[in-house]
């Protein structure tokens, strides 16, 4: 029970940082330390290989993603000079306050089903032969999505007028060759 | 282990805090990453209680999606920056223009 409550405030923190802090960098390190937070929650609730997943995945690729489009990004230059809008942060209070009543409300009145152990199996081989008989076609969903994704990413970040330049340039090569 | 359900409901709610008052777009995507976080660890738990293993799955595809969003998000943040050399919502009126 201590161990519930010492990783609860640890991921509390992390996400406070990462919300209220002026720099996007620690933004990022904060939520590169949130998710390792989290993976330890999992790992302490059994799920092991999820937690792995979730170190190898969303704290080693997504995160550091971040810190490498930042780099790409000359956040500095116009970071000082933004005033801020105080009804917003009313108005986003406000909403936020309302979620977590109604989020808390659900699961006060609700905890003492929600807190039974009913799971017996938490083996990896019965999560993979589920995923590969009744879930095989959401993953295989999943792996034309990441196709799509990554075919995304590389149309919009490419620009035309460099295609369009660099095919001249090998136009006017080709004579030389 | 019932504290974990409130943390997963704060880490929603906050990073739904993060998304509408943040300015700078990649501080809303990490938002969202925070929001997509809460609700992986709600499936667990939800796992956890009920005894249905497939909703551990559910959190294997809710980390595939969030890795497309980011992808996505991340380069519409760079195609953005150099059309309009900024990342700030306050800049960027597409739709009022």
């Amino acid at each position: 029970m201590a161990i519930d409550i010492f990783l609860t405030i640890i991921t509390v923190i992390f996400a406070l940082m990462l919300v209220f802090s002026k720099r996007t960098v620690v933004s990022a390190f904060a939520l590169l330390m949130t998710l390792l937070t989290l993976a330890l929650i999992y790992f302490q609730l059994g799920s092991i290989f999820l937690s792995a997943v979730q170190v190898l995945i969303n704290a080693g690729a997504i995160a550091i993603l971040f810190v490498f489009v930042m780099m790409l990004i000359n956040l500095e230059q116009f970071q000082n000079n933004r005033e801020k809008s105080k009804i917003k942060l009313v108005i986003s209070t406000f909403t936020m306050l309302v979620v977590l009543g109604v989020l808390a409300l659900v699961i006060n009145n609700n905890i003492e089903t929600l807190s039974v152990n009913n799971l017996t199996d938490n083996s990896m081989n019965a999560l993979f032969s589920k995923l590969f008989s009744t879930y095989f076609l959401p993953f295989e969903m999943a792996t034309v999505l990441l196709l799509a994704a990554i075919v995304a990413c590389i149309v919009i970040t490419t620009h035309e007028k460099q295609l369009v330049e660099e095919e001249t340039e090998l136009h006017k090569m080709e004579p030389k060759l | 282990m019932s504290i974990y359900y409130y943390l997963a409901a704060f880490l929603f709610c906050l990073g739904l805090l993060g998304t509408i008052f943040k300015k700078d777009l990649i501080s809303i995507l990490l938002c969202l990453e925070l929001m997509m976080s809460g609700v992986a660890l709600l499936f667990i738990l939800f796992s956890k209680s009920t005894g249905f293993l497939g909703a551990q799955l559910m959190v294997i595809f809710t980390m595939i999606i969030s890795a497309c969003e980011v992808a996505i998000g991340l380069s519409l943040i760079i195609a953005l920056y150099r059309k309009k050399q900024t990342i700030y919502t306050d800049d960027i009126k597409i739709i009022t223009e």
